[in-house]
């Protein structure tokens, strides 16, 4: 064999099993030594919602560069359980490898794999058994296998399994390290020597990364910009949000409060947000759901609080794991009456944590709902990137009144009618500043009016701050070439396979842009205008109804110019997928695109 | 003195037994001597949700249904506030029914006064939770929110007052202000409070209220005794009126609270301790 192997540039990992099996771990576990030579990682997971059994998925990929998406070429699958096999064979290629557990046996016929790909068995489960007697061991023990393969150094491992199990307790470490201990004779067995890896693996830049999901970035967006209590019921996709916040809000002097149901916990932020503190729940649709009342409040009563919604499959119960954008009718429309409200999309971590910080602002400020509209991916993959500069971290908390500050006014209303529609605001416990809140129409002091003239006056005052607020929303980003006359539109999720696969279309000469757009409501008046200019936009997102594409044209965007890319399946595109539709629409040349 | 909402005349049909809680309420504030600013008085939807409008607070007027979230929220985020929440039987035993058991086991520092009439008035008068089997043809037992609090093992004040004994009323109310300021936690006081209009029950109740405070050996500190007196009180047709419960626990702030710093609501945000806990959270995700 010769000793010139290919640099590892791009990695892509599945490690599949029953839930349960530890296919996370090992995929965690693998992150983190790759980024630690200094790849940038991706990490995904296709669960169920039941905590044990049924096949499951976790995904890795270590890319030489910043890549939020799975690449179409799996590299290697790790099968705890063979039904894994034909489940992704479909995912695979003739160069792929697959490491499955023949504790009972070669893979039998009809798996589904595509020619040329190589077979690793491993008898993993009966050598956790032989060796632990417990079956949970065979991940520990893949890994090895993993690692020999792909040509990480037995010592590499071992520091990874020391810092991954050490919270775990010194046995959790002394068997575990047993269990790759068994996995690096097992390997020597298969042929997989030290230093027979596939790969040159370099850390050319190993400075530190972070490693964070879209949840964990908005949970940390929020303790930053001063956020201090967040009341929330556990839904899958959004429930990393309060756990992250559990473990870190009080050391920010914070609090965390779990509800009996998506409607106190939105209640009890109303209860929060009114005393002056900044507040936050986190939910995905079915939540949304049943907080509508309560968002409906916060616009009618002018309370500010923020939340989270990590979209998943709908509607009703759905698919609870799965990924999907269709919640944007629920954000941007739901709800009785009218009544100002900001929808935020990120499209990466980093944007998670930025934007959380400015809808805080944007919220307290103008005193209304703050949407951050994420989606399954989003929330829950895990990305690499830049550590944070906290530096720029700025905090405006609008129009707060001390007690000085009343003191020098000659009368104070809670509802007082402004330019910018958002009155000035003293939090109850400052003296002379008592003010009546409600939800039914009121006059200025709050007392409860249906006088027309009034009424007209309080819907345009809150109407008003939609617009005098737009200026601070955050604005679209452009990628790729401005000028291009093929453009996608895309929220959440999409970011990181568009960016992918206008790479791909670049390298066959197809030269694309993206419109980033960032404030779903209010639409910013420069999305709909791209529509006009752009004549061939196709708008990406996860939905069956086209909710983006649709939004945008009601604001005025050109639905001639754009296309729909729609997925509704619960399955993360792939950048081939998009590139594909991009050549079959527009009638591209095929010798442009082999 | 800077000019701010005049507390509206009560907009309850003359004889209303809500005029009664009002003026218990404000009675008992002065009192202990909880001036306006200090005070965070949270009313529900039905003719008691417009209470807060009617006295000098910080009023706030929640969703029907959900004042006890609201009052917890308040009370986590500002301890220092004095939270009174007042709703009806149907906003508390009905739609809000849900949330009554998990604040009596969360125990938040709040003071909960439901005035309680049998009867939705504001929609003139179907039976609520709490309206007699028989009343507008209902078919249904009534429910015993007394006997549900005491049944949860973290409840800590429970009481019942009548509107046409104000003198009770008042010294209860104040009992269950001080509680809750004493740090105990939630403090709830029902009111049997007729709806003059739709359910006028004041002749019938003028004769079937027991009152517990002045029965002997009656030991308040006793939630098993506390709860037999009950069943048999209502046994007898009867409704049992007084101090029925009393418990020492913290409330849920105390607990909940990170005490190292000024509660939540009262942290100066504006500059965030950036090399201090913030970096400590990026850390966390380098490592």
């Amino acid at each position: 064999m010769s000793d010139v192997k290919p640099v590892l540039e791009d990695l892509n990992v599945i490690v599949a099993g029953q839930g349960g099996d530890g296919s996370l771990t090992v995929v965690n576990v693998l992150a983190d030594v790759l980024r630690g030579g200094g790849l940038r990682v991706y990490t995904e997971r296709d669960v169920l919602s039941r905590i044990k059994g049924g096949i499951t998925a976790a995904t890795l990929r270590a890319y030489d560069g910043e890549r939020l998406c799975i690449s179409s070429h799996i590299d290697l699958l790790v099968a705890f359980d063979q039904l894994a096999v034909p489940k992704y064979a479909f995912r695979l290629n003739s160069q792929s490898i697959v490491i499955y557990d023949s504790s009972n046996g070669e893979l039998p016929e009809g798996h589904g794999l595509p020619e040329g790909v190589r077979l690793i068995p491993v008898p993993l489960s009966r050598y956790a058994v032989k060796h632990f007697r417990r079956d949970i061991y065979k991940n520990s023990i893949s890994f090895a296998v993993i690692g020999r393969l792909i040509g990480l150094q037995d010592d590499e491992m071992e520091k990874a399994f020391v810092k991954r199990f050490t919270r775990r307790g010194a046995q959790a470490v002394k068997y575990n390290l047993e269990a790759l201990a068994v996995g690096c004779k097992l390997s020597d067995e298969a042929g997989l020597e030290v230093g027979k890896g596939k790969f040159e693996i370099t850390s050319q830049d190993a400075k530190p990364h972070m490693l964070i999901t879209g949840n964990e970035a908005c949970a940390f967006g929020f303790a930053v910009a001063g956020g201090r209590v967040f009341c929330g019921y556990p839904i899958t996709p959004s429930t990393d949000v309060m756990e992250w916040l559990v473990k870190w809000l009080p050391k920010f002097g914070g609090v965390v409060k779990q509800a009996e149901d998506e409607l106190s916990a939105i209640n009890m932020c109303i209860g929060s947000a009114l005393t002056g503190t900044r507040t936050m729940t986190a939910t995905c649709g079915p939540g949304i759901a049943l907080m509508q009342e309560g968002i409906g409040q916060l616009g009618m009563a002018e309370v500010p609080v923020m939340i989270v919604d990590a979209q998943r499959s709908g509607p009703s119960t759905g698919m609870p794991t799965k990924p999907e954008q269709s919640d944007i009718n629920l954000l941007c429309y739901g709800g009785a009456g009218d009544f100002p409200r900001v929808v935020i999309a990120p499209g990466t971590p980093e944007e998670c944590f930025w934007l959380t910080i400015t809808g805080c602002n944007v919220m307290e400020k103008y005193q209304v709902p703050v949407f951050m509209c994420l989606d399954q991916g989003l929330s829950q993959n895990t990305a690499t990137m830049d550590p944070l500069d906290l530096a720029g971290v700025t905090i405006d908390r609008g129009d707060r009144l001390d007690a000085e500050q009343v003191a020098e006014l000659e009368v104070y209303k809670r509802y007082l009618f402004t330019e910018s529609g958002a009155s000035p605001f003293a939090a109850p416990g400052t003296p002379g500043g008592m003010g009546l809140v409600t939800g039914n129409e009121h006059d200025e002091f709050g007392l409860v009016s249906v006088d027309p003239i009034n009424r007209n006056r309080q819907m345009e005052k809150r109407q008003g701050k939609m617009e005098s607020m737009k200026p601070e929303l955050p604005k679209a980003v452009t990628h790729g070439v401005e000028t291009a006359d093929i453009a996608f539109i895309g929220v959440g999720m999409c970011y990181g396979v568009i960016l992918e696969a206008m790479d791909i279309l670049s390298s066959k000469g197809i030269h694309t842009q993206y419109h980033q757009v960032r404030t779903l409501w209010p639409m910013l008046d420069e999305t709909p205008a791209f529509t006009q200019r752009c004549p061939n936009t196709f708008v990406v997102e996860y939905n069956y109804q086209a909710q983006l594409k649709k939004l945008i044209h009601s604001h005025g965007g050109n639905d001639e110019n754009m296309h729909s890319i729609l997925r509704y399946d619960g399955v993360p595109m792939q950048a081939k997928d998009l590139v594909n539709e991009v050549i079959t629409k527009l009638n591209l040349k095929e010798d442009k695109v082999a | 003195m800077t000019k701010t909402f005049t507390p509206a005349r009560p907009i309850w049909c003359a004889g209303c037994g809500d005029f009664g809680v009002l003026q218990a309420l404000v009675g008992s504030l002065e009192e202990l001597k909880i001036p306006p600013h200090e005070r965070f008085v949270t009313a529900g939807i039905g003719c008691s949700g417009s209470l807060q409008n009617n006295l000098s607070c910080y009023g706030y007027h929640t969703l029907h249904g959900r004042v006890l979230p609201t009052v917890t929220g308040a009370k986590l985020a500002n301890p220092e506030l004095t939270v009174v929440g007042v709703g009806g039987d149907g906003d508390g035993y009905a739609i809000g029914g849900g949330h009554l058991m998990h604040a009596f086991k969360r125990n938040p520092g709040v003071t909960y006064i439901v005035m309680n009439n049998g009867t939705y008035g504001l929609t003139k008068g179907q039976a609520s939770p709490t309206a007699p089997t028989g009343y507008q043809d209902n078919l249904e037992e009534d429910l015993d929110p007394v006997m549900l609090g005491l049944s949860i093992p973290g409840s800590t004040f429970i009481a019942r007052a009548y509107s046409g004994q104000p003198a009770q009323l008042a010294r209860l109310t104040t009992e269950a202000l001080k509680h809750t300021r004493a740090g105990k936690g939630m403090s709830y006081l029902e009111v049997l409070s007729p709806c003059v209009t739709y359910n006028d029950t004041y002749r019938d109740w003028r004769t079937s209220v027991y009152d517990v405070d002045s029965e002997e050996g009656y030991d308040p500190e006793n939630r098993t005794q506390a709860f037999t007196r009950m069943q048999e009180l209502r046994d007898e047709g009867r409704l049992p009126l007084g101090l029925i419960f009393r418990s020492d626990r913290a409330a849920l702030e105390s607990l909940s609270l990170n005490h190292d710093y000024p509660a939540p609501a009262l942290q100066d945000i504006t500059k965030p301790d950036l090399s201090g806990v913030c970096n400590d959270a990026l850390q966390s995700f380098i490592k």
